[in-house]
């Protein structure tokens, strides 16, 4: 297949500001928002600010057969792919779902499978007539930007001539209880960047980007994924990994930015670490805005929203207004407005965080490019391999003996192989599993120290779910309604990558995908095209499944680039 | 308030997976966050809230409530004497 650059094709925004990407951005543009207070919201006591749909408009989008989550992503895929007159039933279409939580606020009512991030994004699939199986992407709440960057990778590397690129969450008792227990949420409208801001609004909505190998205007130029290192759930105070990101995407091109979309939810941490990694690469200067006063943080679709109608405004020659910014709150000086501003360039930065300290920044630019970028796939080699099940652990052709079978067979080596690291008991099963396992794996490798140079590339099927689980069992009754912070932390299944990129000090990038069914495949795709990077020489990368505390299987190797 | 301390000191080491460490390692006195003392950080500091809601109706709005609160454990014990409301 000859490979030509993945530009954006079509693209479609489903939120409570309307149906299509230009009603969103007209409403935007405006300044209309969609947040509102919703008292005793989503069977719990709790009032909240946030954007969702109301009840006409939620029966205009149910489809019969589907949850609310996948209706959501019918539509927008639909109108998006019916607005080009798109066959997607071909072999060289790929379906790729950006989603952080899925279908989780039916969990307590479909079967676990069903829950299953991959399986959902395989019932969309089929319903919509793709006939490849689809990708799901899961790095909490980067998700969207990563997908978008995996997606135009895929297509670079020659593997489809298009992806229909899909993100969405929807808001339940699950996600808003989680937010709200690690205190993260703003009581009244957000305010970006402000000096009294408080905290965020969640918000509902599904978006979609369709890229294909062809001659269109907006594309990807650069494309960059890096990992704090730092903690969990709070981001790097220097922000570090989202400074990396920005470094990584931009050379000398300041002067073609329009702006910089930030991610900007408006909690304290992040907005302040967002201007370190701008004034990091002297980029404060920049006009720059941040969009989560007018439809909240989407986590699953915000990437792949806030690109969309950057693009929209870009082309409209506008710099829309962060609305409820006021006053600078962050410690140094920044370019932002509350009002729209304008600007004739046709290029801009997205900026965005999420929890496992991931963070990930695109260069999207409107000017065609004079030769066609090929992303040229390196040949790697295994250089370890670890296979880590409930019942035995080998290390390449070894087996070691072991005392302890199930969850305590991993406690057992965590003892063995590292036994000073306390956190390590704070984690969940998948986090402890990975964590374990990829301490065996660099120890198997004599005087490995190229951390800085290996990306975390890991795949499983059951997503989060054990951690899923013990979450909702503590938010399941109204006199047990006592959500916990750390549980819910754990209901990402990419804080396995952060806490591996933690405990070695990586900064490369760190991604988790899901998939229907284990497709070696699809993997290498995603591998061979991450480590096109020419920063990067090494991947830790593999299979991560943790179904229960007797029914776990961690199958990782370290692969080397070879030229 | 001696018993009050050892079933903070119980509840939180059971609340935070505090593996290997027994009531009697915890130093009243000694800080609970930063590199000294037990290291906690700011998700432990927010299942702390959920632990006194939980066993002992306090109910704090935000995070940096308590940090003031949570400097040590006796003055974790303080607090709970005072504003306990089960």
């Amino acid at each position: 297949m000859e490979a030509q650059m993945a530009t954006v094709v079509a693209h479609n925004i489903i939120s409570p500001l309307g149906f299509t990407s230009e009603m969103n951005y007209h409403a935007i543009k405006c300044g209309n928002s969609s947040l509102r207070l919703c008292e005793k919201a989503f069977g719990t006591s709790l009032s909240v600010t946030a954007s969702v749909f109301d009840e006409e408009m939620r029966e205009q989008l149910l489809v019969e057969g589907f949850t609310w989550f996948e209706s959501l992503v019918i539509h927008s895929v639909r109108k998006a792919i019916a607005d080009i007159g798109m066959d997607v039933s071909g072999k060289e279409v790929c379906f790729v779902l950006s989603t952080t939580k899925a279908n989780v606020e039916s969990l307590d009512t479909i079967s676990d499978e069903q829950v299953l991030p991959g399986r959902t994004a395989e019932k969309i699939a089929r319903y919509l007539g793709f006939v490849n199986e689809p990708l799901v992407v899961c790095n909490a709440c980067i998700s969207g930007v990563s997908a978008l960057i995996a997606a135009s990778r895929l297509i670079d590397a020659g593997f489809y001539r298009h992806v229909v690129v899909c993100g969405c969450d929807v808001l339940g008792k699950f996600i808003v209880s989680g937010f709200e227990s690690l205190k993260a949420l703003s009581p009244d409208e957000c305010r970006p960047f402000d000096e009294e801001r408080i905290g965020l609004n969640l918000g509902e909505a599904a978006a979609t980007v369709v890229l294909s190998a062809s001659k269109g205007k907006w594309h990807i130029c650069r494309g960059a994924v890096c990992n704090d290192a730092y903690h969990i759930s709070t981001p790097s105070p220097k922000g570090i990994g989202s400074g990396m990101a920005l470094a990584k995407v931009l050379g000398n091109e300041k002067e073609e930015l329009a702006f910089i979309n930030l991610h900007g939810t408006a909690t304290l941490y992040n907005d302040q670490m967002e201007w370190k990694a701008l004034e990091r690469s002297h980029l404060t200067d920049v006009p720059a805005n941040a969009l989560k006063g007018y439809f909240g943080h989407t986590m699953g679709a915000a990437g792949v929203m806030e690109c969309i109608i950057s693009m929209l405004s870009a082309d409209d020659g506008v710099i829309l207004g962060t609305r409820g910014f006021h006053a600078s709150g962050v410690s140094g000086v920044i370019n932002m407005s509350s009002h729209n501003r304008s600007s004739d360039k046709d290029a801009f930065v997205k900026l965005i965080s999420g929890f496992g300290g991931c963070n990930a920044a695109v260069f999207f630019t409107g000017k065609a490019e004079e030769d066609n970028r090929v992303l040229h796939l390196p040949d790697y080699t295994t250089i370890s391999k670890v296979i880590l099940s409930s019942q035995e652990i080998w290390i390449n052709e070894n087996r070691l003996p072991m005392v302890e079978r199930g969850k305590n067979l991993i406690v057992e080596l965590y003892k063995r192989s590292m036994g000073d690291y306390p956190r390590f008991y704070k984690m969940d099963g998948l986090s402890r599993l990975g964590l374990v396992a990829a301490e065996l794996l660099f120890q198997s490798v004599p005087d490995f120290d190229s951390y800085e140079q290996t990306a975390i590339v890991l795949f499983n099927h059951s997503s989060s779910l054990c951690a899923d689980k013990k979450y909702l069992a503590s938010i399941s009754g109204e006199n047990n309604f006592f959500p916990s912070p750390s549980a819910f932390v754990y209901t990402l299944p990419n804080i396995v990558n952060g806490e591996i990129a933690l405990r070695h000090g990586m900064h490369s990038e760190t991604s988790f995908y899901i998939l229907p069914e284990r497709d070696e495949k699809m993997m290498g795709q995603l591998v061979s095209s991450t480590l096109a990077d020419e920063n990067l020489s090494y991947c830790l990368t593999g299979w991560l499944e943790y179904m229960g505390d007797d029914d776990f299987v961690a199958d990782i190797r370290l692969i080397k680039k070879v030229n | 308030m001696e018993d009050l301390v050892l079933k903070l000191k119980e509840q939180i080491i059971e609340a935070l997976n505090l593996e290997g460490v027994s009531p009697e390692d915890i130093d009243v006195k000694a800080p609970l966050f930063g590199d000294e003392g037990l290291g906690l950080d700011s998700i432990d500091a927010l299942e702390i809230i959920v632990l006194l809601e939980k066993n002992y109706g306090i109910r704090l709005s935000n995070a940096a409530e308590g940090k003031a609160i949570f400097t040590s454990i006796e003055h974790i014990a303080d607090y709970v004497k005072e504003h306990r409301t089960k």
